[in-house]
């Protein structure tokens, strides 16, 4: 009995131990230590330092800092509206698309969803400068285009540049939503259609009273996905700010941290706007989990 | 159970804490006696690579590897910080401009050269640039470039107009209005939202001083009367349509450049090799004028934009040979005008332009000589009393922020500098500097 637990005690340990340690250095540690420098700050003397600079625990001054930073504020309110509309449009789009392939009538199904997902397989940056390119005047020929018609497209100004970064995002990640959904789909039992085909019902009602509500653990999981990436929005400005003068340097969250860190040298300020948006990352899935999982049990 | 969760806990406290606890202090050592140096050098100075294979070749005991980087402000500064702060990975030798050495010193990163044979040599080096290389009366880094300004434009496009090149700022209004009102895709140049260096040169003209130390406690003065003098020039414009405001030194601009819808450039010296890089044919339809000033009578004033320095770089396991090469790139002869083929910008050390490469009629400009024409006076006109502090990078940052906030509608660039101001101030303070504002 004993050696059989210590064999299946081994097992497990040689199993899992690589990905908990990794996890730890990687994730835990790193985490500990940017807790650790959110609440403390360095302590100089002298005009430049001179060399007497010393580590001091501060408390929550940092996080109050970084709290009453109107631009920080404003960058945590722009990725939530960010999120607001973006979240629905890629989740609607994805369903669609993953309706679309998944139709009775539908043909060249292996090419549509490969085309679907090709964007997901250019890294960021490149897609950022690729849309980059299209949306700069005198080199995109969208603008050119519909200059021709008298149409003047802006869409790096402030008031589009907002849009132009969701397309970006859509475009990479709604055939990646759209194969999960998609997946989900295939898993359906295939006697819900066919008693629903003799029940008489049309493709809309087969659509909207067996697909949807047994794909929805697979949009629920999307979802929390597209939240958690849709508030840590980062390589899209970064790459686009040379391009536009609408991109602050504290134009989302992350961003903020970045430069705090890198330009500025405040790592511990960067910390701490860190912790804030993880923390509000984590707010907004968990409750979106709870708002979801309450609902479906009622 | 609940125990091995308890002990795996305090292991992993124990393991954070130890991690944190580590705070390496890079340290000097000078090894002397060894066969051959092996010195790193991040630089982004196009044509720099040449002086450097001249002086592996005549120094095969300093072996120097070059190692091109993105410029500073676009992530190489903060490449070197993080080396320095993890204590190694950084470079000897480091390309740093100006305005980002209190930087480089308030994190203690930089060697003082002067025991180095910077003593020695100190005097071959332009005043002012040697002594915003200067803290605490110790010289940290070896001026290699500045840049004097002056109004690069296109001379066809000017003569077709009528129009003679500006020579004061009012002249500049009336010619952008010239400009814009004959060809609407026209402007006479842009104000580019993200490049406040571009900004604080054009407030450096108009005598503005922003920044000063005393003792131990610095002075921020941003939104002087100067400066609000220059922001309130540039609304003007802004608001009656007669600037672009896209940004320079990216894709569009450089389009309105080869496509002339973009005339005139107040730039340093060093925006020629810019221009001619990105805009190769327009090649002979540029020529360079001084700089325009904000009044006829009084003396001509110019400013400075950029310019770089050579520092060494704590950690380095030879400061002795690193300083060595680092005074030989910007003294020596050969090595200038490599430099100068580069287009690395004007020389730091004085006299160095009559006989140098610089000193020749440029076929870009229409066969005009704009070095001994226009900027050696410009040069001589900077107001050479003017310093950095060690967070001028946030500094910039919050102008450009502020003036892409103004160029979206919202406010103005007047009310930018102000709020760069109080940011400024307050980024002093919360590095734990002495700071005192006006």
């Amino acid at each position: 009995m004993k050696s059989t637990r210590t064999r299946t005690r081994i097992a497990v340990l040689g199993l899992l131990g690589p990905f908990v340690v990794l996890f730890i250095f990687t994730l835990v540690v790193p985490i500990g230590y940017a807790l650790f420098q959110s609440f403390t700050a360095t302590q100089r003397s002298g005009a430049y330092g001179n060399g007497d600079s010393s580590t001091v625990f501060v408390g929550f001054t940092n996080y109050v800092r970084a709290l009453t930073d109107p631009a920080f504020v404003a960058s945590l309110g722009r990725v939530l509206l960010f999120a607001v509309v973006q979240v629905p449009i890629m989740i609607v789009l994805a369903t669609v698309l993953a309706l679309m392939l998944d139709a009775a009538s539908a043909r060249g199904v292996r090419f549509f969803r490969s085309v679907y997902f090709l964007p997901y397989g250019v890294p960021g940056v490149v897609a950022s400068l690729l849309w980059g390119f299209l949306y700069t005047p005198g080199l995109s020929p969208i603008i050119d285009i519909s200059k021709t018609f008298g149409v003047q497209l802006d869409f790096l100004g402030s008031g589009s540049i907002l849009f132009s970064i969701a397309n970006i995002v859509i475009w990479q990640y709604a055939g990646y939503n759209m194969l999960v959904i998609v997946a989900q789909l295939k898993s359906i039992d295939a006697d819900l259609f066919e008693a629903a085909a003799i029940d008489g019902a049309n493709s809309w009602q087969v659509i909207t009273r067996i697909k949807l509500p047994l794909i929805a653990p697979a949009i629920v999981l999307t979802t929390v996905f597209t939240i958690i990436g849709t508030l840590q929005l980062f390589g899209e400005p970064l790459v686009l700010r040379p391009l536009s003068s609408a991109i602050t340097s504290s134009y989302t969250p992350n961003l903020s941290a970045y430069n705090q860190a890198f330009t500025n040298n405040n790592y511990n300020l960067a910390a701490a706007e860190s912790v804030i948006l993880a923390l509000i990352a984590c707010a907004f899935s968990f409750g979106f989990l709870k708002l979801v999982g309450r609902r479906r049990s009622s | 159970m609940k125990r091995r969760k308890g002990l795996a806990i305090i292991a992993a406290v124990a393991t954070i804490l130890t991690v944190a606890g580590c705070s390496s202090s890079g340290t000097t050592t000078q090894s002397s006696g060894s066969d051959t140096a092996n010195l790193t050098f991040w630089s982004w100075v196009p044509g720099i690579d040449k002086a450097v294979d001249l002086w592996n070749k005549e120094n095969p005991k300093i072996r120097v590897k070059l190692e091109m980087t993105p410029t500073g402000s676009s992530g190489t500064y903060a490449k070197m910080y993080s080396a320095l702060k993890a204590g190694k990975g950084a470079p000897d030798l480091a390309q740093v401009e100006y305005q980002e050495l209190p930087g480089f010193i308030l994190e203690n990163g930089l060697v003082d050269l002067g025991p180095l044979g910077m003593d020695a040599q100190k005097s071959k080096f332009v005043d002012w640039q040697l002594s915003q290389s200067t803290f605490n009366n110790k010289v940290y880094a070896v001026p290699q470039a500045s840049g004097p300004m002056g109004l690069y434009y296109r001379a066809d496009i000017f003569d077709k107009l009528g129009l003679k090149p500006p020579t004061t700022w009012d002249e500049y209004a009336a010619d952008a209005k010239t400009i814009h009102d004959a060809n609407p895709s026209q402007y006479i140049s842009t104000f580019p939202p993200g490049n406040s260096a571009w900004f604080t040169s054009l407030a450096w003209q108009a005598g503005a001083k922003w920044f000063g130390l005393k003792g131990d406690t610095w002075s921020v003065n941003i939104a002087s009367p100067e400066t609000v003098k220059v922001a309130a020039y540039w609304d003007k414009l802004r608001e009656a349509g007669l600037i672009a405001t896209v940004p320079d030194f990216a894709n569009g601009w450089y389009s309105d450049l080869q496509k002339g819808n973009i005339v005139a450039w107040p730039s340093a010296q060093w925006g020629g090799s810019i221009i001619s890089g990105n805009a190769p044919d327009t090649s002979g339809k540029w020529k360079v004028a001084p700089m325009p000033q904000w009044s006829t009578a009084g003396k001509f004033t110019s400013a400075n934009w950029g310019g770089s320095s050579v520092a060494v770089l704590k950690g380095t396991s030879n400061a002795q040979a690193a300083a060595k090469f680092a005074l030989w790139l910007n003294t020596n002869p050969d090595s200038i005008n490599l430099l100068i083929a580069g287009g690395y910008g004007w020389p730091a050390t004085k006299s160095a332009l009559a006989g140098s490469d610089l000193d020749k009629p440029d076929p870009f400009l229409g066969g005009q000589n704009a070095n001994k024409a226009i900027f050696k006076a410009s040069d001589a006109a900077i107001n050479t009393n003017w310093a950095w502090i060690p967070t001028t990078a946030a500094t910039y940052s919050h102008l450009n922020d502020g003036f892409a906030a103004a160029v979206a509608g919202n406010g103005t660039f007047v009310d930018a500098v102000k709020a760069a101001q109080k940011a400024t101030v307050a980024d002093m303070k919360a590095k734990g500097l002495k700071v005192k504002a006006g």
